[in-house]
């Protein structure tokens, strides 16, 4: 493991505060987190508490490159997967199902904009929560269209005349499509604005939530459509 | 470290593999050099079980005390087993209804014990023919195997004296044999249709690692339900008597599989059976043959497409379609994906062979020997638990990379709940009661507290074989509560115990000692034979000297521990005898033809 660089994120300080440290469960040598130790070049198991940007080794940034992202998680593998350590002893195995495990989730998270935002929210202490689901106003007259439109076709299974409600939901759900993008649109300056920083957290947090629902309520939507237009 | 191998357990043939440095190899019999074993089980009634061609050869002749496609059962319940199962196979309805049994003469047998003797059957021809030891094993699984049927399947590996290392599923380990025989780039869908199971898995190839992008399937779909169509098209043509008669089932079952080999050469055939004086014949085309098993053909169309979708690609996005598994031989299979994908799938690598051979590229990974290839997998379908209302809360969602966990914290429903009971579900379905039940467990001593107020972490552990491990902690107390996960369908660890300690050769096995112990049976049955054939026959004085002194030599080497010389010496009696056993023969037939005779003539 030892002759493989050390990717430059890890170097990147601020990853991690000064006060966390590891003891080595190989050579007993203290140090700060991250995925081997620099005395032995044994594998560590990540702390608990280790966020998503620390499991993937990322600056805590919103705007991500997806295509550096998904370098990082492969870098990761190659070093971390738990085929490299069948053959070693048990807490290197151990580690690695642990770190492994951390970066899948991290990595399957962060890779898409509206699960990153979700998990954002979370780190902020806050959630769209159950009791979030009213129409967003301006998608509401469209929504009461949709509705009808899926029950009819439902009806006119049964009969002919399915056709010209099949145009209509095709057309509604391009229609949706563009709605979703114009949020993810917003999304991505919301997330921009987070990295920027300057802006009052509470407002960035508040905007977001509102983006998020939307997209959440879209999503759902485009679903039943897409359900709709299959059976 | 050992040597790991790779297994490639199928509904209908199985195979072991190895990486030797640069090259895979499959290892044949070392007898008839075939690479294919039957996945074919007889029981005789008295010895042991027979596996392979010869158990197969016997299908037709007793059908209840010989099991196919066992893999079609593993990890279910009796629940699961339809009325056509029935016609086939003869099962113990008394028993416990939790995992499938099979009463064969006056005992059962569980689907995992009946796999475990095929794989025994794998380990003792690599260990004949590389004279080493096997002890590690990858064995392949269908990608859409849930939990219970991925258990089973380690469960029989126990069962058979090996240590499985590691699951792989079927796809991703044809895509490891293809990916290093081309060193691919991009995206590639894997059709895999074998006797017993369909998967398409979907796989994005970077520089060595292969990941699986999704993965769909049906655990029970494949080329026997093409069999069973074609084996009803001559079955109608046998007096209406006869049709259920298990032994017509199973002539029918096995001409219509010849007949199915046959159409993928030439475009038309015919099938043929006996029943009781009746010799029935049906010609079948190619094309009636496609148009009977269209619709099986198709159902693997929706599985395809759900795969593509939550990869998130398109057909054309695709560079590369692979056909694994012995059925995409049926040219129907080749049109329909060619049809489907837009392009020509690749069949360079032989479909039968192809799994193993992967299975053996994963092992070499494992044992550290193949350093520059990774497979990152994923889970086939969403895992979860009951809440309320009997809906399914998922806490993994299908395509998730393994290994993985997650969290998730619930409460009490009730005031001054102290138990709260768990049920683990795996599939794709809202409620708990369409989905498949993995185990059920208990989290005791929660403080008494007002309903809604406790907070039980539960996690969900999915280790790189796909394999779940679920554990419940009661935040307030911070206590991690032991569980007992007891799986529902499955064998208890009692069961695996007892059935090891049933099972002879198991403990620790050394190689040389079994070898000594197979070449003493084998000296001992010749000699035995030979004495009996010594009595019966008169042969000449210099022959029956030749004969003796060949048995005093073999009786020697038997008082001792030489396996290679009881070989030796066996092999040499038994050229002496040769004359003297085809006159035997010469005499047993001609006496059986003359029996027959005056039975006709009765």
């Amino acid at each position: 493991m030892g002759s493989i660089p050390t990717p430059a994120a890890e170097r990147e300080g601020a990853m991690w505060s000064a006060s966390e440290r590891i003891i080595c469960w190989q050579c007993g040598a203290e140090h700060a987190p991250g995925p081997f130790c620099p005395a032995c070049d044994a594998i560590q198991p990540l702390p608990d508490q280790a966020d998503y940007f620390q499991v993937l080794g990322v600056r805590r940034r919103l705007l991500l490159d997806t295509t550096a992202l998904q370098k990082r998680y492969y870098e990761l593998h190659r070093r971390l997967h738990p085929d490299l350590f069948q053959t070693g002893p048990q807490q290197a195995r151990q580690a690695s199902v642990r770190n492994t495990a951390a970066v899948n989730r991290a990595y399957r998270t962060l890779r898409d904009p509206i699960d990153r935002g979700l998990y954002w929210l979370t780190l902020q202490g806050e959630s769209l929560g159950a009791g979030n689901k009213q129409v967003p106003p301006d998608l509401a007259a469209l929504v009461f269209e949709l509705q009808e439109h899926l029950e009819e076709l439902r009806a006119a299974r049964q009969g002919n005349g399915a056709v010209h409600l099949v145009e209509e939901l095709t057309a509604a759900h391009a229609e949706l499509i563009e709605r979703q993008n114009a949020l993810l649109e917003q999304l991505e300056q919301n997330f921009a604005r987070w990295d920027a920083g300057g802006a009052a957290p509470e407002l960035l947090t508040r905007e977001l939530k509102g983006i998020l629902s939307a997209l959440a309520y879209l999503g759902t939507l485009i679903r039943d459509v897409e359900k709709g237009l299959e059976t | 470290m050992e040597r790991i191998f790779g297994i490639d357990l199928g509904t209908t043939n199985s195979l072991i593999a190895y990486a030797d440095d640069d090259s895979l190899r499959v290892i044949p019999d070392p007898d008839t050099q075939a690479a294919l074993l039957p996945s074919v089980v007889a029981f005789p009634g008295v010895g042991e079980p027979i596996v392979g061609a010869r158990a197969k050869a016997k299908a037709a002749e007793c059908p209840l005390t010989t099991i196919a496609s066992v893999k079609r059962f593993m990890g279910l319940g009796m629940e699961h087993v339809t009325p056509a199962d029935r016609e086939q196979y003869v099962f113990a309805d008394d028993a416990s209804p939790e995992i499938v049994r099979f009463r064969i003469h006056d005992r059962t047998y569980t689907p995992p014990e009946i796999s475990a003797l095929i794989l025994k059957e794998l380990k003792r021809r690599a260990e004949s023919v590389l004279g080493e030891a096997v002890r590690h094993v990858v064995i392949t699984v269908p990608a859409y195997f849930n939990d219970s049927q991925r258990q089973a399947t380690r469960d029989a590996g126990r069962l058979a004296g090996l240590e499985v290392l590691r699951l792989v599923n079927e796809p991703t380990a044809a895509s490891l044999a293809y990916g290093l025989h081309k060193q691919n780039q991009g995206l590639i869908a894997v059709y895999d249709l074998g006797g017993g199971t369909f998967d398409i898995s979907i796989l994005k190839l970077h520089e060595g690692i292969f990941e699986v992008l999704a993965t769909n399937g049906d655990t029970r779909l494949g080329g026997d339900d093409f069999d069973r169509r074609v084996a009803a098209l001559l079955l109608a043509e046998v007096p209406v008597p006869l049709r259920s008669n298990p032994d017509v089932r199973s002539q029918a079952i096995a001409a219509a599989e010849a007949a199915k080999i046959q159409l993928t050469k030439t475009d038309a055939t015919v099938m043929e059976l006996r029943a009781g004086t009746v010799r029935v014949q049906r010609p079948l085309t190619r094309a009636e043959f496609e148009s009977t098993i269209a619709d099986v053909v198709e159902r693997t169309i929706a599985p395809c497409r759900q795969a593509l979708k939550d990869a998130g690609v398109s057909p054309r996005d695709l560079d590369e379609v692979v056909l694994v598994g012995g059925s995409t031989r049926v040219p129907l299979v080749r049109r329909r994906v060619e049809e489907f994908f837009g392009r020509t799938p690749h069949t360079e690598l032989n479909p039968e062979e192809v799994v193993a051979l992967g299975a053996a590229v994963q092992a070499g990974v494992l044992s550290g020997r193949k350093k520059d290839t990774l497979l990152l997998d994923v889970v086939p379908l969403s895992l979860g638990i009951e809440t309320m209302g009997g809906v399914m809360a998922r806490l993994i969602e299908r395509n998730t990379t393994i290994p993985v966990t997650a969290k998730q914290v619930f409460t009490t429903f009730a005031d001054n709940q102290t138990v709260v009971d768990f049920h683990v579900l795996q599939g794709e379905r809202e409620l708990a009661r369409d989905n498949r039940s993995l185990a059920r467990f208990k989290l005791r001593g929660i403080e008494p507290q007002p309903a809604g107020l406790p907070r039980v972490e539960v996690t969900f552990m999915i280790d790189a074989n796909g394999i779940l491990n679920v554990t419940a902690r009661d935040e307030r107390t911070g206590r991690e509560q032991s569980i007992d996960v007891k799986p529902s369908y499955g064998l208890t660890d009692t069961e695996i115990e007892r059935m090891l300690e049933e099972s002879i050769d198991y403990a620790e096995e050394d190689v040389t000692a079994r070898l000594l112990i197979e070449a003493r049976n084998d000296g001992e049955a010749l000699l035995q034979a030979t004495r009996r054939a010594l009595d019966r026959t008169a042969p000449d004085a210099a022959e029956r000297a030749d004969i003796e002194a060949a048995m005093a030599r073999l009786a020697d080497a038997l008082r001792d521990t030489d396996h290679n010389r009881i070989r030796d010496l066996t092999d040499a009696l038994n050229r002496v005898t040769t004359p003297l056993a085809q006159r035997i023969m010469d005499a047993s037939i001609k006496d059986a033809l003359e029996r027959k005779r005056v039975e006709e003539v009765l």
